[in-house]
């Protein structure tokens, strides 16, 4: 049911239920507020929100986050006696938290600059607003923090005060405090444990250029799976922030994996590449010490998303004093990959180029030789050089952990000929790519054919780079070999396109010369399915079925049904034996 | 049933002197008078300043400060003997007279006893007393006469408002709570009185817990679709504690409380939650959570609780001593319990008298009475050569009232328009000897251990107020820190989420608005003119008085005074810490605070 209110001489309307703040600020009448928050019950305990109501002739002084909006009230939200309310009330958390920011701003809007009293404590954050005791308790349901002793002394804390193994550390305090008066601790084990380079919030774009762009939730992070696997499902409506925010009602829980079945006509295989795994090359000491990491982990500590919010910084917190790259870990070497993977070289560069501008350290790169073919990279390459970074000509052979935790890195110099060591605070390994693991099965599915590395073949290395001996299937990308951006980019285009060019032409050509099942003769046995390249058979009603349109006619399903059922037409066998009669009539 | 010839009654045995009743027992055991005199352990009789009091009924002789070592005199003399122990009588303070009869004394004579009737009168342990003196009448005439809606009318009728201190009239209350929607209804006495100086709540549940107990019961019968009642009282009270457990148990024996009371369909039962003693707790919303089992703490009222109070039902919720007052208006008829007091404050009011007058005690007086006749018929006046300067009522919640109102009558409108509030009964009267500052800085220090810490306003208000005033009392106070400690009071008054924190500005607006004389002689002057506030004051020896005795030289913890016997003594200011220690050894008046 709706209401009508006046707000400031404005006239509004408002659902029942409604509290005055909530009807203020769709109204839009800003009403300065420090304990409030949506998804929280109101608690009316900074008592900055105050407007003066009158009702039934009746003024009073309230707090607007508590007080439910009823038809006839006449709220003001800036009479002297609010005012002067309100200023008093930050003069006092000013008093209290003199070096908190977002109190400062408040006070300087109400005409206060400086604290008129002297802090008990100058670094005093804590307001008390109790956000994060309605957040631990009536959202994540975890019970942590709440208020002790009362008056003066009360104060905000779990149980006496001491640590606690009830905390999940979900965090979800520190988002809710208004004056940065939380910080979530790891411990120093704890830091780099299980992901620690993984997504910073539970919810996210999968990526970046994801279609349709919609988030989805890591149910490993999300307070409310954490919560709910944690108590065996006894505890399943904790935190829910998310649905209760989302005014499009757009979040179901209950949502679960499904597989769909859509009919396309053209198919372009993007799988991607898969990083390669260094614990394949363990003379690198990778998951030995924090602190030597993958270029992909590097990107992400070097993000400003990321958990650093982009400083780069070994495990225990500060920036390293000298870092060391290795080239080809994973690539050109017999052991693991003999390929070269085409990026590295050029990532190792830029993130040589990072750590130098980011903290000075000093960067050592061992590396075979510098592939930077193309526009703009032997330039970018030079201009590292001229950035200080010391560049080794020779793989690095090794890395070992020191007992004072440094790495120690050793390679052959092969310009000096003579083997050198450095030791260093960081390592970076430059991993090659790799195909992705399943690549096989994938090629299977779609009748494309998979190197010896794993990656996808095309039709042909030079004239049909995109295409594959299937019909109607693409490929794009770093599936097909390794490539970096740019040249990822334009081979998607030309898939792109290939698919564009088929779609258009509404019809599809096909080869006469495909097989065809005789019914009559055909067993069932499926023998025939398997051996087919291009997926062209499958089993209906009991018996094969030739799929015309993938069917090559290469007569392999011929040669082996065992029954004789299957056909290559234009090349059966009366006409074959006719054409070998009619080839031995000149004999 | 067995007949006494006399009935001793003590009540002050949990006072210093334990040892009265036994006394009082072996003695009468060893004259083997047992079968014909009855010792009574009674509640408080409220004569506090002449305690430990002894009651001989049917005499109504009144002894007063007796001990144990009286009692043989007092056997042998008025119990055997049917004379009057002269020197134990009370004395008049100004005739000197000796007056021995309990009903004379002007302590008692002014005062209008009806709810504080059975306080030290009936064995507060004994239902078959509480009966005997006329209670459970009203219940039984209520459960055989009345209709639930004829006693709320009644109580309407009555004029009986809140006896906490904000004076809602009960009538109302109870009305919105019966008509509220609600799976059922709860009631609640409020008994977690917390007031530095009160104790009216305290002795009316160890003194006459059955009054209660019969009040709730008739408010449970009128309310309708009530099933269970609770009695929220500070353990701080160990006795009313056990009083009002015991009275529950007994009236539960005898059919007057639990299932089908007395053969009736009505059914109640009370329990009794112990409070660990927060002053915020007697704040409603802050008890009820209390009550529940939470921390203790205000919530914003927009819905009352007579709507949605103790677990989301309609609650009402009085204090003990409002539901003290319900058997009596039953028994009394509404329209006579109307005729006493003023035409909005209806009834008696219990205070309790404290601070610097003669008799200080637990009184109770018909509303509309004046605070003179309080202060100089009831209290007996200020001390000898003392002039009253203010009275305190209403606790921290309350204000100081000048002693030119002293004609104000008290009522709930009255008090509210000087800027102090009926409260739950604290009545502190202070005198020359007290410094106003002190006095309101005394109260916030009290409030700033007392608020709950919620609401920034009373938490951290009360907190600068506090300094102010500490910055005041030890002379480095400014005149603009008046106008900053008005604003803070004025913002903790407006914006604080409960009655605790609205009211908590009280002791110091009022003062303010009645003695900014003595905070600019503080400031300006750096002058104490009560002589209390340590920083400002000196304390001298004067030569003219000084005889050289030598007892501030000895009670001196400081070492701070020397001197030869028999010659001026000087008080060293250096050491001197001010505890005033000496002032109080002087028997010649020596010692001067200037």
């Amino acid at each position: 049911m709706s209401i009508t209110l006046t707000i400031d001489g404005q006239s509004v309307q408002a659902e029942e239920g409604q509290t005055v703040l909530e009807v203020a600020k769709r109204a839009g009448v800003t009403i300065p507020t420090l304990c409030y928050h949506p998804a929280l019950e109101p608690l009316g305990a900074c008592r900055l929100c105050v407007v003066e109501v009158i009702q039934r002739g009746r003024s009073q002084i309230v707090t607007s986050c508590t007080m439910p909006a009823e038809p006839g009230m006449e709220v003001r939200t800036s009479t002297p006696a609010v005012m002067e309310s309100r200023r008093t009330v930050l003069e006092l958390l000013l008093s209290r938290c003199p070096n908190v920011p977002v109190i400062q701003q408040l006070a300087a809007q109400y005409g206060v600059t400086e604290p008129p009293f002297e802090a008990d404590d100058p670094n005093e954050k804590c307001i008390l607003c109790g956000l994060c005791v309605r957040a631990c308790n009536d959202l994540v349901g975890a019970h942590v923090l709440n208020f002790s002793d009362r008056g003066i002394s009360r104060v905000i804390g779990p149980a006496f005060m001491e640590k606690t193994r009830d905390c999940i550390g979900c965090g979800a305090c520190t988002i809710v405090c208004p004056t940065g008066a939380i910080e979530i601790v790891l411990e120093k084990e704890a830091l780099y444990a299980a992901k620690p380079l993984g997504p910073a919030s539970a919810i996210y774009v999968p990526f970046l250029q994801a279609v349709p762009r919609v988030p989805v939730i890591d149910t490993d992070a999300c307070i409310r799976f954490r919560q709910q696997a944690r108590t065996n499902g006894e505890l399943a409506d904790a935190c829910g922030v998310c649905q209760l925010l989302c005014e499009a009602r757009a979040i179901d829980y209950t949502q679960q994996d499904e597989e769909l079945d859509i009919e396309v006509g053209a198919v372009v295989v993007a799988t991607g590449f898969a990083d390669f795994d260094p614990y394949l090359a363990p003379q690198y000491s990778f998951g030995k010490s924090p602190n030597i990491i993958t270029g992909i982990e590097f990107e992400r500590l070097s993000n400003s998303g990321g958990p650093t919010e982009g400083e780069i910084l070994t495990a225990e917190g500060v920036p390293p004093k000298s870092v060391a790259i290795l080239h080809c870990v994973g690539s050109r070497d017999k052991h693991t990959n003999k390929y070269c993977s085409r990026v590295c070289c050029m990532y190792a560069l830029k993130q040589a180029h990072l750590v130098r501008d980011k903290t000075g350290a000093d960067v050592f790169e061992f590396y075979m030789d510098i592939r930077a073919p193309g526009k703009s990279y032997e330039e970018f390459y030079e201009r590292v050089q001229e950035e200080g970074v010391h560049f080794i000509r020779g793989k690095g052979a090794e890395v070992t952990v020191q007992p004072d935790g440094k790495l120690l890195v050793k390679g052959e110099d092969a310009d000096l000929s003579r083997v050198v060591a450095v030791s260093v605070d960081m390592v970076i390994l430059g991993t090659g790519m790799t195909a992705q693991p399943d690549a096989a099965e994938v090629s299977h599915l779609f009748g494309i054919g998979c190197g010896n590395e794993g990656f996808f073949t095309e039709a042909h290395p030079k004239l049909r780079p995109v295409e594959t001996n299937t019909d109607g299937v693409y490929l794009a990308g770093t599936c097909q070999g390794p490539r970096d951006v740019p040249d990822t980019v334009a081979h998607a285009n030309a898939a792109a396109a290939e698919v564009l060019a088929l779609l258009t032409k509404g019809e599809v050509v096909i080869s006469p010369a495909t097989a065809e099942v005789n019914r009559d003769k055909c067993v069932g046995c499926g023998d025939c399915i398997p051996v087919c390249p291009y997926t062209a058979i499958a089993r209906v009603d009991g018996k094969a079925q030739v799929n015309a349109a993938l069917c090559k006619g290469c007569g392999t399903c011929v040669a082996t049904c065992p029954s004789g059922a299957i056909e290559a037409l234009h090349f059966t066998d009366e006409q074959i034996v006719a054409q070998i009669e009619g080839v031995l009539k000149w004999v | 049933m067995v007949e006494y010839r006399a009935d001793v009654l003590v009540g002050c045995e949990h006072g210093e002197h334990p040892d009265l009743v036994g006394a009082l027992k072996a003695e009468i055991e060893r004259r083997n008078l047992g079968a014909e005199i009855n010792v009574v352990e009674t509640g408080c009789r409220g004569f506090c300043a002449m305690g430990p009091i002894l009651l001989i009924e049917p005499e109504g002789i009144i002894y007063c400060a007796v001990k144990a070592a009286d009692i043989p005199e007092v056997v042998e003399e008025t119990l055997v003997k049917g004379r009057v122990v002269e020197r134990l009588a009370y004395q008049e303070p100004v005739t000197h007279q000796r007056i021995c009869h309990y009903e004379d004394i002007p302590f008692y004579h002014k005062q209008m006893r009806l709810v504080l009737r059975n306080c030290g009168m009936v064995d507060p342990r004994s239902i078959e007393e509480y009966i005997a003196s006329g209670g459970y009448s009203a219940l039984e005439k209520v459960l055989t006469t009345m209709t639930p809606d004829e006693v709320i009318q009644a109580i309407t009728v009555s004029g009986l408002r809140g006896r906490g201190g904000a004076g809602f009239p009960t009538g109302r209350k109870w009305s919105s709570t019966k008509h509220a929607h609600g799976e059922c209804r709860y009631i609640v006495a409020n008994g977690d009185e917390g007031d530095p100086g009160a104790f009216m709540d305290r002795s009316m549940m160890e003194g006459d817990p059955y009054a209660i107990l019969e009040g709730m019961t008739i408010g449970a019968y009128a309310i309708e679709n009530v099933r269970e009642g609770y009695i929220y009282v500070r353990d701080e009270y160990p006795l009313a504690v056990e009083n009002l457990r015991l009275a529950i148990e007994r009236a539960t024996e005898m059919g007057l409380l639990g299932d089908h009371i007395l053969g009736s369909d009505f059914s109640f039962h009370i329990k009794i939650v112990r409070g660990a003693g927060a002053f915020v707790c007697g704040e409603s919303s802050a008890l009820m959570q209390s009550l529940e089992g939470s921390v203790g703490e205000p919530r914003p009222k927009h819905v009352h609780a007579t709507e949605s109070g103790l677990w989301g039902q309609p609650t009402a919720l009085n204090n003990v001593e409002t539901w003290a007052n319900v058997p009596l208006i039953i028994n009394m008829g509404a329209g006579e319990y109307a005729k006493i007091g003023t035409t909005n404050s209806k009834g008696t009011k219990a205070f309790c008298l404290v601070g610097k007058v003669r008799h200080t005690g637990l009184i109770e007086v018909p509303m509309g009475m004046t605070l003179r006749e309080i202060v100089y018929d009831i209290g007996g006046g200020p001390q000898e050569g003392r002039e009253i300067k203010a009275i305190q009522t209403g606790g921290p919640s309350g204000g100081c009232i000048p002693s030119h109102l002293l004609d104000l009558p008290v009522d709930y409108e009255s008090l509210a328009e000087v800027g102090s509030m009926m409260g739950s009964g604290g009545m502190i009267v202070m005198d020359d000897t007290n410094c106003m500052v002190d006095v309101a800085r005394y109260f916030l220090d009290f409030l700033k251990d007392e608020s709950c810490g919620k609401c920034t306003p009373c938490r951290e208000g009360i907190k600068r107020m506090l300094d102010i005033l500490t910055k005041i009392v030890t002379g480095n106070g400014e005149m603009s820190d008046l106008d900053k400690l008005e604003r803070i009071a004025r913002t903790v008054q407006r914006a604080s989420l409960c009655a605790l924190g609205k009211t908590s500005p009280n002791p110091v607006l009022s003062t303010l608005r009645y003695y900014r004389d003595e905070y600019e002689a503080h400031i300006l002057q750096k002058r104490c003119p009560a002589g209390v506030c340590r920083d400002l004051i000196t304390y001298n020896i004067l030569e003219a008085k000084c005889t050289g005795c030598g007892r501030c030289l000895r009670n001196c913890p400081r070492k701070a005074i020397t001197g030869e016997r028999r010659k001026l003594h000087v008080i060293d200011q250096a050491l001197c810490i001010k505890c005033g220690i000496c002032k109080e050894n002087c028997v010649f008046d020596a010692i001067e605070v200037s």
